[in-house]
């Protein structure tokens, strides 16, 4: 057993009884993976490598083990040593009563003494020897080839490998005298361990050695996974503290100290301005809170520097005491982090202020959207944007955005007074030399890039639109939207209404005041299940504000079919709609289903309207810019009676009659012997009254007329979540309700808007009025359409899925055959005649993009 | 060191004559206690380990069948305080790990003289006459989402956990750790986690409950707080601090010390 040594000598620091003691079923909670612990995968691995130590050391030559790797070696031995001092190792054997020595560490780095140390290493030695044999613990070799102070100098260097010779050499001997006899057990080993690098060194600087102390080196491999917690103190230290690699004071290159300082002035006034007085009274209140807290907390442990705290913990430490301590290195690393924290605090406060007084913030918010004079990739950072001195172009930029938004926002922008006072003549120049006049396209593709870069806040093309919106706002934006989208979606005329004033409002700056006030972003939210009424209506607003097509974005589970884009593999909904908002900050971008979108996915989109920014997956934050974000759900409940009986437009069965191949023919035919009878009553009054059917004509306009009234009419409520039952939705609006909109999003979004489902006996009876009154325009009043209600789903079906809204089909594609079909109708006399408008082909699947017919064959 | 030190990276700092274990919650290590640490280690001593399935901890010890409930993370803490011979603690547990100190509080009492619970939620699902902030299809979607695509899915929970945008150290810290994880092993201890349900054993918890709570949670509604004081066997008190999100000792650690401090020091009054 072990037995107290000499002073210079001590024994391993591992043997703690502790430790030590089989772990068998010695605690019953025990992880029973942990328990197999020296058998275990990690165990195993070591207890390997101790065997191979073990097969060494029993050797006759180069039995003298040194552990070369990179991964704790030291450990090996130690394991090796807990074995031979628990006797784990058997009776037998030439280790059976050996001892451990270690040199000590002082010891060795005291150059002068290394050779006498070694002959007193002798004495001890020969004293113990006999008890059956030693283990001599070099420890790690590298104070053989290294000097471990810092002297500096070739000569130095010099002398250090010459007493290292000289170690080489009296060890050898020592070897030499203890094992020379070679036949007892009373042997001597040597042991120690080496990085390679180390043993490397060894091998040039003492040739011999390896021969001389009869060496083996033992490569130790690397065990991979689990360290502990040291080996991954390298990235703790920089990830737990990411401040110091984003702070822009980092990269900028002043790190003299009094540069440094000089910044932090700077900085502080142009923080404050960045609050209105009150909140910027909370926020020194609260800063002076955190100093006092962090510096109750750093007074009481400034004496020590805990050597016992693991590195991690040291820097949180730091990082919670005062600046102005230790030396100056350290004081500037320390400042950096305070900084941070200051920092921090300063945009909690900016934001709870944004929060508050959204109209002091008007200025601020101009200067985080628009300041395309950073240079800097780091944008996403906002301490940027409070940093004049070293952005003074930011002046410039600044009063123009201000400026732009206070012409295209003078509700929001006049009860501010802070704002008022903004350097004139400058500012106007820009406006009349900028973007005004400059709509060429060359420009915008270079915009585009800079977009890019800059994450889509550089002002000019922000300017232009807002240019765009001003001119589009005048008095009749609003009839000319709602005529769009009553022409592309005419069956949800209460909607259309409700979507062209939501719109207008919020592009006035009246939308619901969400964080800063004049932010460019809109939410609207359609509920109700006609889907498709929605993506004609996205369209509409696509095209009237933006002169684009909407971006669509499914934010639920894909539907067959639709819009699976193979770019979109492998991004996350929220990469493409920060994507989309990087391509065009001015889109209508269509998100869709967002009541089967996920948790988080809500969540960020919820976030995202709360604050006008958007976080990517990456972790890059952008402005939404002037997007119309348009959230579509349905959350409604619709008597599946309704559905089955047909009383609601079913967008699949559509979908599957539309998909076909289909022709459309006019053909003119005896009026059918059934119908006769009924015609026959209405023919009873012969010329007169057909001469009269002009103002038949007329009354089928005003038909449509009457039932254009109606939706006009109903319209009026249209803003509420709950449905008034309109007259021509009869059954099916009873049987309709939105449930559940979730409060959190209805209550955020700039206005909801509901869909109502789509009653198909009128939008057929719609679509026979349209191409009745088209019919008798073209043809004469004298010869009636026939329409068969299959024919009419099939139009439905079409009308659902292209592009093109119903009177532009007529005008394009009825219209020309109705010309046609004319000089062969009998002229005179077409009494008894009908012309029906009927399906002439109708085979399998679609070839061409669209989905209505492009021609309709005419049939004399 | 043995085993059992070395396989939870078992830290001992600071000295005093009580002993203070920290544990960590889902997703995080034991540097979620980083704040704190310094505040303890002059009065007290402080054990500082991580959970098995930490992304700090060897997955091959990872035993899908004992962590299968929260009972074998219990067993590991109590297995960690016979090993280190501690008589009694002060076991502060965040979120789940704070459930995990009530369980084993509950099998050996005589190991916890505290217990102080920061965002603890005996049960996220809600239930009928129980709210626990979260539906079943929520749960569905978040584990779908983590089978899907991990990294988007750490990157998107985050910042919605800590409350706070992915720029602030905080939201990257958590995010840091809780990508540190093996993907299955997350999914395996997040599935355990958000679907545990112990709320019939908190009548069995003897030993004084601190409960710390954030005042806007994603994990934990307010309400919890008060059920858990409610049913507790034992004293209980309830702090609900002006914080948000769901780590608040990563998040705005100028609040949460001082208040743990406190919870630590002074115990409830008889």
């Amino acid at each position: 057993m072990m037995l107290s040594t000499a002073t210079q000598l001590s024994t391993p620091p591992t043997a703690t009884p502790s430790t030590v003691v089989p772990l068998a079923n010695r605690n019953i909670y025990l992880n029973p993976r942990l328990q197999q612990g020296g058998t275990g995968q990690m165990g195993n691995q070591r207890s390997e490598e101790v065997k191979k130590v073990l097969d060494i050391l029993v050797r006759t030559k180069k039995r003298n083990p040194v552990l070369v790797g990179d991964s704790e070696p030291e450990a090996v031995v130690k394991e090796l040593f807990r074995k031979i001092e628990s006797k784990e190792l058997g009776a037998e054997g030439p280790l059976k009563n050996v001892q451990v020595i270690s040199i000590e560490k002082e010891f060795l780095y005291d150059k002068n003494q290394i050779l006498s140390k070694i002959k007193e290493l002798d004495r001890v030695i020969e004293s113990r020897i006999v008890s059956g044999g030693v283990i001599l613990d070099l420890g790690d070799l590298k104070w053989l080839v290294e000097q471990p102070m810092s002297f500096g100098g070739a000569q130095q260097q010099q002398v250090v490998s010459d007493i290292g010779r000289a170690a080489v050499v009296e060890m050898g001997k020592l070897l030499a005298r203890f094992t020379g006899d070679g036949t007892n057990d009373n042997n001597l080993w040597l042991i120690g361990t080496a990085t390679c690098e180390t043993y490397l060194r060894c091998q040039v600087y003492h040739s011999t050695m390896e021969n001389d102390w009869d060496l083996q080196a033992v490569p130790i491999t690397s065990r991979s996974p689990l360290l502990g917690i040291f080996p991954r103190v390298g990235t703790e230290r920089i990830l737990s503290n990411p401040g110091e690699n984003l702070n822009p004071l980092k990269s900028v290159p002043t790190l003299h100290p009094a540069l440094t300082r000089r910044v932090s002035e700077n900085l502080d006034p142009a923080q404050r301005t960045s609050f209105c007085p009150q909140c910027s009274d909370n926020y020194e209140k609260e800063l002076s809170k955190l100093v006092a807290i962090e510096k109750s907390f750093s007074e009481a442990k400034q004496e020590d520097n805990r050597p016992s705290l693991p590195l991690w913990l040291k820097n949180a430490k730091l990082q919670s005491s005062d600046a102005k301590t230790i030396d100056q290195s350290e004081g500037k690393y320390q400042e950096v982090l305070s900084k941070q924290k200051t920092q921090e605090l300063q945009k909690k406060w900016r934001e709870t202020c944004l929060h508050l007084h959204p109209n002091y913030h008007h200025k601020i918010h101009s200067d985080r959207t628009a300041p395309p004079a950073l240079s800097m990739p780091s944008l996403c950072n906002p301490n940027l944007f409070v940093r004049p001195p070293f952005q003074p172009r930011l002046q410039t930029t600044k009063p123009l955005g201000e400026v732009l938004q206070l012409n295209t926002n003078p509700v929001t922008s006049q009860p501010q007074g802070c704002t008022s006072s903004i350097p004139g003549s400058p500012v106007r120049t820009d406006l009349v030399l900028g973007p005004k006049g400059t709509e060429n396209t060359p420009e915008k593709a270079t915009e585009d890039g800079v977009k890019d870069l800059l994450g889509c806040i550089s002002s000019e093309p922000q300017t232009k639109v807002l240019d765009k919106f001003a001119d589009a706002l005048d008095a009749d934006t609003y009839k000319k939207l709602l005529k769009g989208l009553k022409e592309k979606a005419w069956w949800q005329a209460e909607a259309a209404t409700a979507v062209a004033s939501a719109i207008t409002r919020c592009r006035l700056g009246n939308g619901r005041c969400r964080g800063a006030g004049s932010r460019g972003d809109t939410w609207l939210l359609f509920t109700g299940p006609d889907r498709v009424g929605k993506k004609k209506m996205s369209s509409v607003l696509a095209e009237q504000i933006c002169g684009t097509i909407p971006v669509i974005i499914c934010l639920g589970s894909q539907r067959g079919g639709e819009e699976s884009d193979m770019n979109f593999r492998g991004k996350t909904a929220i990469d493409r709609i920060a994507e989309a908002v990087r391509h065009n900050p001015f889109s209508v971008i269509m998100l869709e289903d967002i009541d089967e979108a996920d948790m988080i996915l809500r969540g960020s989109v919820k976030r995202a309207i709360e604050r006008g920014r958007l976080t990517d997956s990456h972790g890059r934050e952008i402005s939404l810019g002037n997007a119309i974000f348009i959230l579509t759900g349905d959350w409604s409940t619709t008597n599946p009676e309704a559905t089955r009986d047909g009383h609601v437009v079913d967008g699949k069965k559509l979908a599957s009659i539309a998909s076909r191949d289909w022709q459309l023919g006019l053909i003119v035919r005896e009026k059918s012997a059934k119908r006769r009878v009924n015609w026959l009553q209405n023919e009873d009054r012969p010329i007169k009254p057909r001469r009269e059917l002009g103002s038949g004509l007329s009354l089928d306009l005003n038909l449509a007329v009457d039932t254009e009234d109606d939706r006009t009419d109903g319209s009026h409520n249209s803003s509420d979540l709950t449905i008034d039952h309109e007259d021509e939705l009869g059954l099916v609006g009873r049987q309709f309700t939105i449930t559940s909109v979730p409060h959190e999003l209805a209550s955020i979004v700039d206005d909801s808007i509901v869909f109502k489902p789509v009653d198909s006996s009128f939008v057929r009876r719609e679509i026979k009025n349209t191409i009745s009154v088209k019919f008798s325009m073209v043809v004469g009043d004298n010869l009636p359409i026939e329409i068969e209600d299959d024919v009419l789903e099939k139009i439905l079906g079409g009308l659902w899925h292209d592009q093109t809204s119903l009177e532009q089909w007529i005008e394009n594609v009825l219209a020309p055959s109705f010309n046609q079909l004319k000089p062969r109708l009998p002229s005179i006399e077409s009494r008894g005649l009908v012309v029906r408008l009927v399906v002439e082909s109708d085979s399998g699947e679609r070839r061409n993009g669209d989905w209505l017919p492009s021609r309709i064959t005419v049939e004399g | 060191m043995g085993v059992v030190e070395e396989a939870h990276n078992v830290k001992i700092v600071g000295s005093g004559d009580q002993t203070i274990v920290l544990a960590h919650g889902f997703g995080t290590d034991q540097s979620v206690w980083k704040h704190l640490v310094p505040h303890l280690v002059d009065e007290y001593r402080v054990i500082l380990f991580d959970n098995m399935g930490a992304g700090t901890t060897n997955p091959d010890y990872f035993d899908f069948e004992r962590y299968s409930t929260l009972d074998g993370y219990a067993y590991d803490v109590i297995a960690l305080l016979e090993e280190l011979q501690i008589q009694s603690c002060i076991f502060v547990g965040h979120s789940v790990s704070a459930m995990i100190g009530a369980i084993a509080s509950i099998t050996r009492p005589d190991l916890f003289s505290k217990l102080v619970a920061i965002s603890a939620s005996p049960r996220y699902l809600n239930d009928t006459d129980y709210y626990g902030g979260f539906e079943h299809e929520d749960l569905q979607q978040l584990f779908e989402a983590m089978r899907s695509n991990y990294k988007a899915w750490c990157d998107g929970f985050a910042p919605l956990a800590v409350g706070g945008d992915m720029t602030t150290v905080s939201v990257q810290e958590f995010s840091r750790t809780l990508f540190n994880m093996r993907p299955d092993i997350a999914l395996s201890v997040g599935q355990i986690v958000f679907q545990s349900d112990v709320r019939h054993l908190l009548p069995h918890v003897t030993v004084p409950c601190h409960i710390i709570q954030s005042m806007k949670d994603l994990a934990v509604p307010v309400v919890v707080s008060e059920y858990i004081h409610q049913n507790l066997g034992g004293k209980s008190i309830v702090e609900v601090m002006q914080t948000e999100g769901h780590l608040p000792q990563l998040s705005s650690p100028h609040v949460v010390i001082p208040v743990l401090l406190r919870h630590i020091r002074y115990n409830i009054d008889a």
